[in-house]
């Protein structure tokens, strides 16, 4: 029945639209009366509000669970997620006159919580929004992260320390300026012990172009094994308790190296990554030879290779963050016809410069090899000459080197 | 997925296939590495194709001796093939290494597969048939050299300079080197491609001067060079060395030890130079060398080159080369000839020559 003020309110505009047309097939429309409990507790309960959250996304009915538990639910009046997040296992099997059981309560909550994402289900101050911290706490955990060294005490200065964790490095440069060298001098260096000031993890290495040769990892660890003993020398003068307990065919045999000769190989292996680093808990290093070899061939829809590529950029954040560690991407090369002339650029095309946090050039100046930060969220623009050296990474000794800062 | 171990192969060093002279080898590390693509970049006349041939001989040599057991397949682009040195040196090859033959009566030639390709097209067909070449044969020595011959003359007449016909050259370029890798490393073979390079001519972005591996500058009879195919390809490879030749040449007169024949006569050789241009576990370093009827021979600074005569044997001289070109000073060879019997020991006599007439033999 419509009353004459119905019609006359209807008339100037003033009614509610209609819910939408797309709903659950088992949907229970319950229009009986009913306080709406939980953290609508307080408000008015008016049947506009109920109507509105009954379009948003936290709703009860999207939880997917069995519909006689959603009816129970909905009937007890929980229709929003929110409502079930501030209440506990146990007051939503109080409801005497809805019969949700103990576990069917357990349930609900554990759904509602995988859903919303939150990790803890009590207290009502449990924030909705997953994840946030606030910066004070990332200011501390920044500065806590230990940092890769490169064995080239100018091109750590200008990383800020070295490569940092948490973060996608990628650096790039023409062949034959060091990137292979680079990454197996980190490999290295990962595995130098707290109490040398490093990190003491493993390193994976996944070679695409087959440049990683065995004998020169090798030299590198020797190398860096007898600088640790020469170290140890100099400041634990009164502590021999500290030896240097690697011995390089340890080094080799914590570095966990993977070949892949496919662009198909390679993303399988990124995805299979996050189980062998869970396997595998002190990896601290994820180093990728040429992220680009297997790019660039038989791609002829670029669409799809710059989506390709996204997801794999963004699993490599996602390792990054998850496990703490550093993920390196050594870049090739290419020209790019910009304004009229070719550049050189790295490769990949414009979208991938987006993957990654820190981004190193490396070049050739004169007769020197000089690394320059070209995008870095923290670190200012800055280029340090560097040597490679039958030992590794190592500074430059000539007389014109300086850390140009720009 | 399972990581490989990296102590799995012992020693802690790759195969590396000898390049059969002692002075390329040291400059290599041991010479070319297996399950890697090296480049060797040259112009025409330099010695890549002797080089080459000498490799796919020399990968018949036993592991011991610094071959890899194994046959080669020799994948040419340029014409014409060059039988007649093959069928020389392999001559020479099988009576230095006559163990390696005796048994089976073969002789070296049957080890070496030469197969044409005319573009690029032909080249993938090839390589798609070279896995069920190495799987399926019977022959006795598996294949474990690939060389391919000039990968320059593949691409250059197919393809013009606009920007689209580049990026699709540049896709070839990726394909063929990742299917080469992909073999190597499957079959634990080691490829070598030879280049060529063209003159440099200075651009207004400055990108062909691009500098790229441990030379700033590489030069060749005289001028300015730069490798052919470009940053692309340069991208490809994993190694790459630079085989050059100089205008001046050795030049060196000699007197017979004997009075009876009295003749000098002076020899003309062109210097050649082999440099690493960047590799991923090499030093820079350089050495020059010298082909020979034999083939590739290093050459110290002090000591004499080897020269070569007919009879198929290796000469040393011992004397220290002034390479000076003054007339007046003569130089007084000791000539020995040394032999190695099928029993391995050596014999040494002095011999007295007439003429010698080698250089014919550098010319290829």
């Amino acid at each position: 029945m419509v009353t004459w003020t119905g019609l006359e309110h209807f008339r100037v505009g003033r009614f509610n639209p209609p819910p939408p047309a797309i709903e659950a097939d088992d949907f229970v429309y319950d229009l009986r009366p009913r306080w709406p409990r939980g953290e609508e507790r307080g408000k008015s309960p008016a049947i506009e509000e109920s109507f509105h959250s009954r379009r948003t996304f936290m709703e009860t009915w999207r939880l997917p669970l069995s519909s006689s538990i959603r009816g129970k639910l909905i009937s007890a009046g929980y229709t929003s997620l929110s409502s079930i997040s501030s209440v506990s296992s146990t007051d939503l099997a109080r409801e005497t006159d809805v019969k949700i059981t103990e576990s069917e309560a357990f349930e609900i909550l554990k759904m509602a919580n995988q859903v919303t994402g939150s990790s803890s289900c009590n207290g009502r101050s449990s924030s909705l929004v997953n994840g946030a911290r606030n910066a004070w706490d990332m200011l501390h955990e920044e500065e806590a992260l230990p940092r890769i060294t490169t064995s080239c005490s100018d091109l750590d200065k200008i990383l800020g320390g070295g490569i940092s964790c948490r973060d996608v490095t990628e650096i790039g440069g023409v062949p034959g300026i060091g990137k292979t060298q680079i990454g197996i001098q980190l490999s290295v260096n990962v595995q130098i012990p707290r109490e040398f000031g490093g990190l003491g993890g493993k390193a994976i290495y996944i070679d695409t172009e087959g440049s990683f040769m065995v004998e020169r990892a090798l030299q590198i660890a020797e190398a860096c094994v007898e600088d640790m003993e020469e170290y140890t020398g100099y400041m634990h003068k009164h502590f021999k308790a500290s030896q240097v307990q690697m011995k390089p065919r340890d080094i080799l045999e914590n570095i966990f190296y993977f070949r892949v000769c496919s662009y198909t190989e390679q993303i399988a292996l990124v995805n299979h990554l996050d189980k062998f680093i869970s396997e595998n808990k002190d990896v601290k290093v994820v180093i990728v030879d040429s992220i680009t070899f297997h790019f660039r061939q038989d791609f002829d829809d670029l669409a799809q290779r710059t989506r390709v590529l996204s997801e794999m950029a963004l699993k490599f954040m996602k390792l990054a963050k998850k496990f703490s560690l550093a993920v390196v991407l050594l870049n090739q090369v290419t020209t790019k016809y910009t304004e009229g002339s070719f550049q050189l650029a790295l490769a990949l095309g414009d979208s991938w410069s987006h993957s990654c946090t820190n981004r190193v050039i490396l070049y050739w100046n004169g007769d020197e090899r000089y690394a320059y930060i070209d995008k870095s969220p923290s670190l200012p623009s800055a280029s340090a000459s560097y040597t490679v050296t039958g030992r590794g990474l190592r500074n430059s000794s000539s007389s014109s080197k300086r850390v140009k800062m720009m | 997925m399972k990581p490989r171990s990296l102590l799995s192969q012992s020693p802690t060093t790759s195969l590396k296939l000898t390049t059969g002279c002692e002075t390329l080898d040291a400059c290599l590390h041991g010479g070319f590495p297996c399950d890697s693509l090296t480049e060797i970049v040259a112009e025409s006349g330099c010695g890549k194709t002797q080089l080459c041939l000498q490799l796919s001989l020399c990968a018949q040599l036993p592991i011991s001796n610094g071959g890899l057991d194994g046959s080669a397949l020799y994948l040419h682009s340029e014409f014409p093939f060059p039988f007649r040195r093959l069928h020389q040196l392999s001559r020479l090859f099988h009576l230095s290494n006559p163990s390696i033959y005796a048994d089976h009566n073969d002789n070296p030639c049957d080890h070496v597969f030469i197969q044409n390709v005319h573009n690029v097209d032909h080249l993938f067909d090839v390589m798609s048939k070279i896995e069920s070449f190495v799987k399926n044969s019977k022959t006795r020595l598996p294949l474990k050299l690939i060389v391919l011959d000039s990968v320059a003359a593949l691409f250059r007449s197919e393809f013009e300079n606009t920007p689209s016909d580049l990026r699709k050259r540049a896709s070839c370029f990726f394909k063929i080197s990742g299917k080469l890798k992909q073999l190597a490393n499957k079959f634990g073979l080691a490829v070598v491609i030879t280049n060529q390079v063209t003159d440099f001519v200075e651009s207004s972005d400055g990108l062909s001067g691009l500098r790229i591996g441990n030379l700033r500058c590489l030069y060749s009879s005289g001028r300015r060079v730069v490798p052919a195919l470009g940053l692309a390809w340069a991208n490809c490879v994993n190694s790459r060395v630079f085989i050059s030749r100089s205008d001046d040449s050795i030049c060196q007169e000699r007197r017979e030890d004997d009075e009876r024949s009295g003749s000098s006569y002076v020899s003309r050789r062109a210097r050649r130079r082999f440099d690493i241009v960047f590799s991923p576990y090499l030093p820079a370093s350089s050495c020059e060398f010298v082909i020979t009827g034999e083939g590739i021979c290093g050459r110290d600074a002090e000591k004499m080159d080897s020269t070569f005569l007919e009879s198929g044997m290796v000469v040393r001289e011992h004397q220290i080369d002034t390479r000076s070109l003054d007339k007046s000073k003569t130089l007084r060879l000791r000539l020995e000839k040394s032999v190695e019997s099928s029993l391995g020991h050596r014999l040494n006599k002095t011999v007295n020559f007439g003429s010698l007439s080698y250089h014919t033999y550098a010319n290829f």
